[in-house]
């Protein structure tokens, strides 16, 4: 499974499949009067715009990164092809530092580095900007897996409780009570790594929170008059829940999905740090972060790698985070 | 005077009192701040009034198996070898080559050949060797070793309950092993000891015994220096056994440890305290007779060190203390303080412990540190599966990919260079090692190139395919170190113009891999020799030895090799068993089953007050060679730890101007 995922052109048509469904999500929530309202709050919001266009260039960038073409024997991607002739050093070398990284024996450099390199000398900028990627396929397949499954849950599980509410709680009560960290190596180590095994594990553990949340709204809409006149009117089921119960939660899907994707950047540096994460030779904030382990405790300090993977991180997640608050108070009804 | 205090501090005002208690509470707290972190001394003088001296060392985890029989890995080990004497022990100082010494035994065994081809070798145990005074012996008093102690430890390698690693391996050798352990499979699994007796050990009296082996088998005597055959005392065995017994001051049941956490040997210092995941503290055994400090063997400029120590009674410090640290940064900082006596240079304190001259930097070689180089006997390569269809057939591949790989890179990112290039699977030291051999298939791009061409991939492309070949590098990748090499390794080989894919795998999915040959190259793979001994190494490569029950991983089988390995295997070392060694080095270089990579070595820093008494890495510690001045331990550390005393009135002087400025800021407020 692990390796049909980790196929180039299955990553691609993923890839458009997700921005296609965002662009989808956007545009049909566009005519619900609710989220225009909302849109019209965001605008004004400017710490909401700002962190929302950092994390737009972090998506085109990421995006940028997937795209492949052919190029000499090979395939490269747009960023790739920007970086094409920036070399490879022998080993580490320091910010724009003329020879690698070493007090027995320096190196003279084949170029120079803005951010330096790391232990292999590949360019730490560039692998920087690269791994942009790398936390837009892990957020955007995760995303894919475990939003539709929450919200489908959560809405079964709200809208004709009973037994089905039962059979629902008692699943997710069970997947919930298995400590994350563990059920995630499990997962990974009996599917192999990869990013997309990364995306299943956390796909198929992260679902319970926003199943909850929707099972919650849904119990509530289900008890306001519009669903009653919609019942009286003899729709069927199915009509009630896609066309009125779904687009009344879909603010708290948008709003979940915000908020998780950072979470899920975070996930993925976490579990690379324990080694269960990306696999070898993808540019990841995980394995720069990861790699900083024994860098920190060298003599002369490499600080470099360490620092650009953090501050690409945290400036991804911090706007994902204001972004999310900024829809929070965008959709929040009390706002009056 | 307690009195008087607590009289005047009830006189005292309101708000002087709660700072008197602070400064007091403060001043209880610090009396126990410093930095050292190793607990006090076992004792502080010697019975005979002289100073306790006392060795701080370290290892990386926890150990797994105290049990002479069963434990194999290095670790283990390290901490066994100062408690468990063995029949024979290497020279602390001859590496080159390796050489073997009595220890429990009063020589070296002298071998008879038999007329019907099997093998005696009379062993003699020094008389007066006492096991350590433990409470499973009466009163308390260990007893003298005895020849049925070491027939009692074959009898353990035979009972399948002990598990040993290594019982199928001599059960091939010495008579009567393989009847004892049938028949306590016979019985149940149940293995006794008055009953199944290993006639391949036969006591002559108390203290001599002859070992019988089915054939000829010179390297018998490396396994004698190995605590598999170390003689264990039965009491020791039976008595800690994990189960609760009426042991209490008052008969009150309390559990006793398994045997395999509470060895009781002979060796030169007793476990006196293990604190689980933080340290061993060992002290010297007042009995120990057993070894002296050698008399030669080491070169001159180590005599102003060795030279006063010849002919001195073991161990040479009155404690050992053990710690164990899973990460490596302590262990450098310690040992930068002075409270770590010797420090194993890895990558990340390389830089600023040595120069561009491969020596000491200047600020730790004013501090008067020492700088040794230590190679393991050991050989690191990426194996190719000769049993796959692409790699496994095509020689030509195999040399060119060894000629696209240069290891001199991954020997500076993970060795800081000190690692020497493998130009044979033999590593230094070993008997049959060639100092001037060169691999012609050694790193050499032009070559490699070439090769790929002849081998019928020109420039890398598949012509089935058109596409680049694309080739599987199986590898464990459990740390960033780890994945960093198999990175390096993959795009080594894509010099080529070929593709590597790396796949990861835990530890236990490589090992079931290698096991079904389920992989095109494996990297990561080598050998760290149990024994420094050609047979040793090249067993690897024998076709009897498949796995799963062997170790030739690359599957890889030659009849020419095989024959002349059956023949080496059993020679005792002459000028004819060389020339078979060099022949298989040479079939194995041409046939290029695995691409070298290097001999494990590494720079090892010894502090001023602790220089290097024993060179030999074959050896898991060498604690009791091992030798301490105290005096000016304490005096560097002194020096080096020397307290700064300015932040403190910095510290308070800021801490006071915040509260004024707080307290400007109130007032202002409320005016």
């Amino acid at each position: 499974m692990s390796g049909f995922f980790d196929q180039l052109w299955v990553q691609n048509a993923l890839l458009f499949l997700g921005f296609g469904l965002f662009a989808a999500l956007i545009v049909s929530g566009s005519r619900n009067e609710r989220w225009q309202r909302a849109g019209r709050y965001l605008r004004g919001d400017r710490t909401g715009m700002v962190s929302g266009a950092i994390i737009a260039i972090y998506l085109l960038v990421g995006a940028l990164e997937t795209l492949q073409f052919p190029y000499q024997n090979g395939t490269v991607s747009v960023i790739g092809w920007f970086f094409r002739n920036v070399p490879i050093e022998s080993t580490y070398s320091a910010p724009l530092a003329a020879t690698t990284l070493s007090t027995s024996d320096p190196q003279p450099l084949k170029g120079r580095h803005l951010l330096g390199t790391d232990a292999l000398g590949k360019d730490t900028f560039a692998q920087t900007i690269r791994a942009c990627r790398t936390a837009l396929i892990l957020g955007g397949f995760t995303s894919a897996i475990y939003i539709p499954l929450g919200t489908l849950l959560g809405i079964l599980a709200g809208y004709y409780r009973r037994w089905v509410d039962d059979i629902i709680q008692y699943v997710y009560s069970v997947v919930a009570s298995v400590p994350e960290i563990l059920l995630l190596v499990a997962i990974i180590i009996v599917l192999e790594k990869g990013l997309g095994t990364m995306s299943i594990a956390l796909g198929t553990t992260g679902w319970v929170g926003l199943c909850r949340l929707i099972r919650g709204e849904t119990m509530r809409q289900s008890e306001r008059p519009y669903v009653a006149a919609a019942r009286a009117l003899g729709q069927s089921h199915w009509r009630i829940i896609t066309r009125h119960l779904l687009p009344n939660v879909m603010h708290l899907v948008l709003i979940n999905f915000v908020l998780g994707f950072s979470g899920l950047v975070l996930a993925e540096a976490t579990l690379t740090y324990l080694g269960v994460g990306s696999p070898i030779g993808t540019a990841s904030w995980g394995i720069m972060i990861d790699g900083a382990r024994s860098e920190l405790s060298r003599e002369p300090v490499v600080w470099w790698n360490l620092t650009a993977a953090t501050f690409a991180l945290f400036g991804l997640v911090l706007s994902l985070n204001l972004f999310g608050d900024a829809l929070r108070r965008a959709f929040d009804p009390k706002r009056g | 005077m307690k009195k008087v205090c607590l009289l005047r501090l009830a006189e005292l005002s309101g708000v002087a009192r709660p700072c008197l208690a602070a400064i007091w509470l403060l001043a209880f707290l610090l009396t126990g701040c410093h930095n050292d972190p190793n607990p006090k001394p076992w004792r502080e003088k010697r019975a005979d009034g002289k100073p306790w001296v006392v060795r701080y060392a370290s290892m990386p985890e926890e150990v797994r198996s105290l049990d002479p029989q069963v434990s194999y890995d290095s670790i283990s080990r390290m901490v066994l070898e100062p408690v468990q004497d063995c029949l024979l022990e290497y020279a602390p100082m001859k590496i080159d080559p390796y050489e073997l010494q009595p220890c429990l035994l009063e020589s070296i065994p002298s071998r008879t050949m038999n007329a019907d081809g099997t093998v005696d070798y009379l062993c003699k145990l020094k008389r007066g060797i006492f096991f350590h005074d433990d409470p499973c012996f009466p009163r308390g008093k260990g007893r003298e070793l005895v020849a049925a102690d070491v027939h009692f430890s074959i009898q353990r390698l035979c009972d399948p309950k002990v598990e040993s690693p290594i019982s199928a391996n001599l059960a091939e050798y010495i008579a009567g092993m393989t009847e004892a352990t049938d028949a306590a499979k016979r019985n149940g699994e149940r293995f006794d000891y008055a009953t199944m007796k290993v006639s391949g050990v036969e006591a002559l009296d108390s203290h001599t015994f002859k070992l019988h082996l089915l054939k000829p088998y010179p390297q018998i005597l490396y396994w004698m220096a190995m605590h598999f055959m170390a003689p264990v005392a039965q009491e020791a065995v039976n008595y800690y056994d994990g189960l609760p017994h009426a042991d209490g001051s008052r008969g009150e049941m309390i559990s006793r440890p398994l045997f395999r956490f509470h060895p009781v040997g002979t060796g030169p210092f007793k476990i006196v305290e293990w604190v689980r995941g933080q340290r061993f503290r060992f002290v010297r055994n007042e009995n120990y007779r057993t070894t002296v400090f050698p008399s030669e063997g080491w070169p001159k400029e180590r005599d102003a060190v060795n030279g006063p120590l010849a002919g001195h009674a073991l161990p040479l410090v009155d404690e050992v203390q053990l710690g164990i640290f899973r990460e490596l940064l302590p262990m450098w900082l310690l040992t930068r303080q002075g409270y770590l006596d010797r420090f194993a240079v890895q990558k990340d304190a390389f830089n600023s412990l040595i120069s561009a001259t491969k020596g000491l930097t200047p600020k730790y070689a004013d501090r008067g540190l020492k700088l040794e180089k230590a190679v393991e006997v050991s050989t690191f390569y990426i194996s190719f599966n000769q049993q796959d269809p692409v790699i496994g057939t095509n020689k030509k591949l195999r040399q060119a990919l060894s000629c696209a790989y240069n290891p001199q890179g991954f020997i500076d990112i993970l060795y800081g260079g000190v690692a020497p290039i493998a130009q044979q699977l033999l590593s230094p030291g070993v008997f049959g090692y060639q100092k001037d051999f060169r691999n012609p298939y050694a790193f050499n791009l032009e070559k490699g190139r070439r090769l790929i061409a002849e081998a019928g991939y020109p420039n890398g492309i598949d012509p089935a395919t058109g596409q680049p070949l694309k080739i599987t590098m199986d590898t464990t990748a459990n740390s960033s170190a780890e994945r960093q090499l198999a990175e390096y390794e993959q795009r080594q080989l894509e010099q080529l113009g070929i593709h590597v894919e790396v796949v990861e795998n835990t530890f236990a999915r490589m090992l079931e891999k290698e096991d079904q040959g389920n992989f095109q190259i494996a990297a990561g793979t080598g050998w760290g020799a149990d024994y420094p001994d050609p047979e040793n190494y090249f067993f690897l490569f024998a076709s009897s030895n498949f796995p799963p029950t062997g170790k030739n991983i690359n599957r890889y089988k030659n009849p020419e090799f095989d024959q002349l390995f059956e023949k080496m295997a059993s020679m005792e070392n002459s000028p004819e068993r060389l020339e078979i060694a060099r022949k298989l080095n040479e079939i194995l270089i041409e046939d290029c089953p695995m691409v070298l990579n290097f001999h494990k070595a590494y720079f090892v820093v010894t502090q001023p007050w602790s220089p290097e008494t024993q060179v030999n890495m074959m050896l898991e510690g060498g604690f009791k060679y091992m030798t301490v001045d105290p005096a000016l331990r304490e005096q560097k550390r002194r020096e080096w730890n020397a307290v700064a005393l300015w932040p403190i009135p910095v510290a308070i002087a800021l801490v006071i101007a915040g509260l004024g400025y707080a307290v400007y800021i109130n007032r202002r407020r409320n005016v």
